[in-house]
């Protein structure tokens, strides 16, 4: 009983907030070469105008997260065969295509992470921009109208509006990164998705985007989930964290939980440990030994297991145990009740 | 100190039109001394990677010149050309796009020794690579495998092994961890320390992220626009930042303490061109402090003690 899943609703007092939940989701892809799981039952909720961050290595299922609330899982192969998505209390998961395409840029966006490759390169950034207010103009205004809503967009990311006549190539990362952001914002989504949005910039760029992100997340009042592989990011502009591994949430909680309690996942753990530190002088940096599991072929029990330096025999099988303190939230045997180690 | 690797007001410009020219690399010069790390740090488009071409021979310099080991790379004859460039690797930044996808892992670690002429037969060669492998640390499960069946941090191994296997002295590492993840990051950082502990290597390393290269480095370059704006051993470099864009950089970095980026301390703009740029300093139109005479005329690199060099008005 105690394990029926991560953040699972007790009374439905989240529910009446939140923007978005997810319940139970899971997602797969059937392949030639057997079901790859990539994301194993999450739950989550986001609240208005909270930011809460999906951090985890490559394959943990980050972006099939994203993808799967915006139901844009790749059609031949992409499968959910089970969960909940819940917008404003609507499941997502019951809606028609053509009611997501009315969704999809009005009330939830994407930032993509390669803004190289976001943008359409032979139509001007202008161009691309009023796309997304003409698909949703659900208020007829006119091309004049759209067009000036256009410049005032430019202008709220910083670049000059003159420059809407401009082909993306002509800009640089950090500011086709800017444009994909004025899309993104175009029709004032409640909800923002982005993917790893400054991993392919320089760091001094990274800074101004997230700075900038962060400004009109308060202007707008847009919640926002944030995908990113990199600690000092989620640090820096998040409210609550999720750490994924294999598919799973292995650590839930507010970002001082997160980042200051000392109770942790040891993936969480390893993951710090990992980064480079600037303060301290430590010549030889500490990895998780190993790699990620295999999608298709994933362990039993918890999933960390076999790169665990804690694990013992109850981690082979069954659901690991869940330890909850106020909203801290772990996936792990270590702190079952009477263990001792 | 002699090093191993010298450079001399080394310049490369690109013609990009007309008399037109774009200043990649713009009097640079830098000594790495031998089993020492340098570390080369600084945005995209400062001209890193073309040093790091440069130095290795790959790229013809517009002036100046690279000493390696007391020759000068660009006016020897062939044959010390190429006895050099036995002695100098690179390691890639993308292990995605830098092995051919059509070839096996054997293939691919066993081509410079190939080249190269350096083993007798096959079962040499067979025996050498195994011994790469393993001190790289890949399973030999994995000798006739393709890259496309491994991941990042198994194919930045790959091109690790491909890098040692002629048992060069100098390797120039340009940005090999950026397209990894974290912990797979750190994997190949320890990979490259141990490595040059074993062999004694001597490493340029070339990345934007100056939390890696601090680790691995003895000495540090920061470079803006093609040129080295400061330059100091590491510790002190992080200790004791002076140049305004590396302090910059620095506190661009997002440290993994709750908390907001300090606004005030954040660059504003991004690099300006380097085409033809305007005399002076570079950095003069971000900067913060700067002041009329910044752009009047070259400012050189200065030490202000603790072999700690910068090049700023700041601090004359």
């Amino acid at each position: 009983m105690e394990n029926q899943g991560f953040n699972q609703p007790k009374n439905g007092q989240d529910t009446a907030r939140a923007v978005l939940e997810l319940r139970g989701l899971e997602a797969v892809y059937e392949t030639d070469d057997g079901i790859v799981r990539a994301v194993n039952g999450i739950n989550f909720s986001i609240a208005e105008r909270e930011t809460i961050g999906l951090v985890g290595e490559t394959g943990a299922g980050k972006t099939t997260t994203a993808l799967s609330i915006l139901r844009l899982l790749p059609e031949r192969t992409g499968r959910i065969p089970s969960g909940q998505i819940l917008y404003k209390g609507q499941d997502l998961l019951k809606k028609s295509e053509d009611e997501m395409r009315l969704i999809r840029g009005a009330c939830i966006s994407m930032i993509f992470q390669d803004p190289m490759t976001a943008l359409n390169p032979i139509l001007t950034v202008g161009d691309q921009i009023l796309e997304s207010l003409e698909v949703h103009n659900a208020e007829n205004r006119t091309h004049g109208e759209l067009e000036s809503r256009v410049d005032e967009l430019l202008s709220l990311v910083g670049i000059s509006p003159g420059r809407k006549k401009e082909y993306p190539h002509q800009f640089s990362g950090g500011m086709k990164q800017r444009i994909v952001i004025a899309i993104a914002l175009a029709c004032e989504p409640l909800l923002l998705i982005a993917d790893e949005p400054t991993t392919a910039l320089d760091v001094t760029i990274q800074a101004q985007v997230l700075v900038l992100m962060d400004e009109l997340r308060d202007k707008l009042g847009t919640s926002m989930i944030m995908i990113t592989h990199d600690l000092g990011v989620v640090a820096n502009t998040c409210d609550k964290v999720a750490i994924m591994y294999a598919g799973e949430i292995v650590e839930y909680g507010s970002v001082h939980d997160i980042f200051e309690n000392g109770t942790h996942h040891p993936y969480t753990t390893g993951l710090f440990q990992a980064i480079p530190n600037m303060k301290e002088d430590v010549r030889r940096l500490h990895p998780i030994e190993g790699l990620m599991p295999d999608p298709s072929d994933l362990p039993s029990g918890c999933k960390f297991h076999p790169r665990c330096p804690k694990r013992f025999d109850e981690c082979n099988d069954g659901r690991p145990y869940l330890y909850e303190r106020g909203g801290h939230r772990i996936f792990c045997n270590l702190f079952r009740e009477g263990f001792d180690s | 100190m002699s090093g191993i690797l010298k450079t001399v007001d080394l310049k490369k410009y690109f013609k990009v039109g007309r008399n037109r020219f774009l200043h990649a690399v713009d009097g640079v010069n830098i000594e790495i001394a031998e089993g020492a790390t340098l570390g080369v740090v600084g945005e995209s488009g400062c001209g890193k990677s073309t040093l790091g071409r440069l130095v290795l021979g790959l790229l013809s310099a517009t002036s100046g010149e690279t000493y390696y080991d007391g020759v000068n790379i660009y006016s020897c004859g062939r044959e010390e050309m190429a006895s050099c460039r036995r002695n100098m690797q690179i390691i890639f930044q993308d292990p995605y796009s830098s092995l051919n996808p059509r070839m096996s892992v054997y293939e691919l670690i066993s081509e410079p020794l190939v080249m190269n002429r350096a083993c007798e037969n096959r079962k040499e060669r067979l025996a050498r690579v195994v011994e790469l492998m393993e001190t790289v640390g890949l399973a030999q499960r994995f000798i006739n495998s393709y890259p496309h069946e491994m991941d990042g941090g198994r194919r930045q191994r790959i091109g690790v092994a491909r890098a040692l296997a002629l048992k060069p002295q100098f390797i120039v590492c340009d940005e090999p961890v950026s397209a990894l993840d974290v912990s797979i990051q750190a994997q190949i950082l320890n990979l490259l320390m141990d490595m040059q502990e074993e062999m004694k290597l001597t490493y340029m390393f070339i990345t934007h992220d100056l939390s890696v290269v601090k680790h691995i480095s003895n000495e540090i370059v920061v470079m803006y626009l093609g040129q080295c704006v400061e330059r100091a051993e590491s510790k002190e470099l992080f200790k004791n930042p002076k140049h305004p864009y590396t302090q910059a950089l620095l506190s661009a970095i997002p440290q993994p303490i709750p908390g907001r980026f300090q606004r005030d301390k954040l660059l504003r703009g991004e690099v300006s061109d380097p085409i033809d740029p305007e005399p002076g300093c570079r950095f003069a139109k971000r900067c913060r402090h700067s002041m009329p005479k910044c752009s009047t005329g070259p400012i050189k690199l200065k030490e202000g003690g603790n072999k700690h060099f910068v090049a700023c008005l700041l601090y004359d």
